[in-house]
């Protein structure tokens, strides 16, 4: 079936970072969310469903905020995907909204994390790789070795990854980290899993985002003219591995790329800014190429040479991304909207990439052992 | 296989980390392999992962002599995980498998990509029922050496 046209029609977030205990994943999720509605003028007696992303807030996460914001009594699901958990709270509320079911609703994101997550985030205990040591940094340092041997890359320009997103986001107020790092602080940071050290690693952060998501009846309901519109939510999931193939041939982030470009009848080259799943800085330069925005084995020198940053050919991630937005894992794919939405209505400020009419949202989540990946999201949002 | 189940307490059994994963003896990785395209999978699956059959797939023991894909060593680990470790990719050049392990026999500032690794047995815990569980890991074969 083809779905009616879904628009983005308000958002909100806040501020990315280690929050006090007593900020709890409720208080967050609830200023999130009536940021959001703020913004779009709806008033939670017309907000007709609540979608939740998180991972780590327990059974029922979105009713407890839910119940806060005065949305009880209305369907809330909660949606777990790993870090892809908010996008896929949004591809359900999109999926619903575009069929009709609904005119109006609301999606967060939200995750607190810093008083429950010590060193990182882990897979499934049960995970065959789990058990043998495997550890999501562990991972992409195989993967950037890999890399630099096969297509000749170098540490530097990998570390640039870094370097960038945390120029980006000293213009973004909901950001984590507000201040540049230099070159020479990612390559002499503490190692983790070598070739990556510690600025080569998204930081444990709690934090919340939002958006309202409206049918056109929706939009004319709040007396919303234009609104960015959800052209595509793909969502896709890991494929068993077999053969010595190239380790960064990035299948499952060429799948879900095809997806979107897909359903949103948009070409790769079309893209004017992308925010990226940059949970390590090797993994935006391969799910870069994956996606077939630029080309395979030439991310790295690219974003060295500046393709990537604000001003560049592509901008990507212009809110700092996981790096320096920083990464409440079930939230991520929220705020990854939530600054699509600011970049392509014109009110990203500091940050903003000038003209941006098509942005591109990418989140992966979590791992399965002899696959590819667990689960990567794409979302379209086009003027 | 020759795989010990589980015995009475007091009994000291050995058996795989777990089942169907690796044989005591001689030490061997057991793996799928497919009769239609001939694709072999570790750890083993119930079909083929290159071309989907779900039919005549065979259980089959893996080579044991394999190459350093790609690796790391891992600095920083939660509770329980000494660090350093090393841990790679490695592959399995006459099963076409490649498989995520650790990798002992050396300095890990001293290990390279392509070094020829053997895989070996190695303790991994005690069990709810006392039985010794053995997991596996490949260890740096000295250049020059073979088997
Ligand atoms: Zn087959």
């Amino acid at each position: 079936m083809i779905l009616d046209p879904v628009h983005v029609a308000g958002a909100g977030m806040i501020r990315f970072g280690k929050h006090p205990a007593e900020t709890t994943l409720e208080t967050m999720g609830a200023q999130a969310a009536t940021a959001a509605m703020r913004d779009a003028g709806v008033r939670a007696a017309d907000v007709e469903a609540l979608y939740v992303g998180h991972v780590f807030g327990g059974p029922v996460a979105g009713q407890r905020i839910g119940a806060r914001i005065g949305l009880a009594g209305k369907p809330v699901s909660n949606h777990e995907n790993y870090c892809s958990s908010g996008a896929t709270a949004l591809r359900e509320a999109w999926i619903a909204v575009g069929a009709g079911l609904y005119d109006l609703v609301l999606v967060v994101g939200v995750e607190k994390m810093t008083d429950r997550v010590k060193g990182g985030v882990q897979p499934d205990p049960n995970d065959l790789d789990a058990s043998i040591g495997f550890l999501f940094a562990a991972g992409h340092a195989l993967s950037a070795r890999r890399y630099m041997a096969d297509y000749g890359a170098t540490r530097e320009q990998i570390a640039a990854v870094a370097v960038k997103n945390h120029a980006h986001s000293v213009a973004n107020p909901y950001a984590q980290y507000q201040k540049p790092v230099s070159l020479g602080e990612v390559l002499g940071a503490r190692p983790i899993a070598e070739p990556l050290g510690l600025l080569d690693c998204s930081p444990i952060s709690d934090g919340a985002a939002a958006v309202v998501v409206a049918s056109r009846a929706g939009l004319r309901r709040l007396g919303i003219r234009s609104a960015p519109r959800v052209a595509a939510c793909a969502l896709v999931s890991g494929t068993v591995q077999a053969g010595l193939g190239d380790v960064n041939e990035e299948d499952i982030s060429r799948r879900a790329g095809a997806e979107a470009y897909r359903i949103a009848g948009v070409a790769a080259d079309e893209i004017d800014v992308v925010e990226m799943h940059d949970c390590f800085t090797i993994a935006e330069i391969v799910r870069l190429e994956g996606l077939g925005v630029l080309p395979r084995g030439e991310g790295a020198r690219l974003t060295e040479a500046g393709y990537t940053s604000l001003g560049g050919a592509l901008p990507v991630n212009p809110s700092g991304g996981l790096l320096s937005r920083g990464h409440p894992v079930g939230a991520t794919g929220a705020a990854q909207v939530c600054e699509l939405f600011w970049q392509l209505t014109g009110r990203a400020g500091g940050r903003q990439v000038e003209g941006a009419t098509t942005g591109l949202a990418y989140c992966k989540g979590g791992s399965v052992s002899g696959t590819d990946g667990a689960s990567v999201t794409t979302v379209i949002l086009t003027t | 296989m020759p795989t010990t189940t589980a015995e009475s307490p007091g009994t000291r059994a050995v058996r795989p980390f777990r089942d169907g994963l690796v044989a005591l003896d001689p030490p061997r990785l057991l793996g799928s392999r497919c009769a239609a395209c001939g694709t072999t999978a570790f750890p083993p699956r119930e079909f083929c992962p290159s071309c989907r059959a779900v039919e005549h797939i065979d259980k089959a023991e893996l080579a044991t002599a394999g190459r350093i894909h790609s690796f790391t060593i891992v600095r920083q680990a939660p509770p329980g995980m000494p660090v350093p470790y090393v841990l790679a990719w490695v592959d399995l050049p006459d099963d076409g498998v490649r498989l995520l392990t650790t990798v002992v026999g050396t300095q890990p500032e001293e290990v390279e990509l392509d070094q020829p690794v053997e895989l070996e047995l190695t303790p991994f815990g005690t069990a709810d029922d006392g039985a010794s569980l053995m997991g596996f890991r490949f260890r740096v074969t000295t250049r020059g050496e073979t088997r």
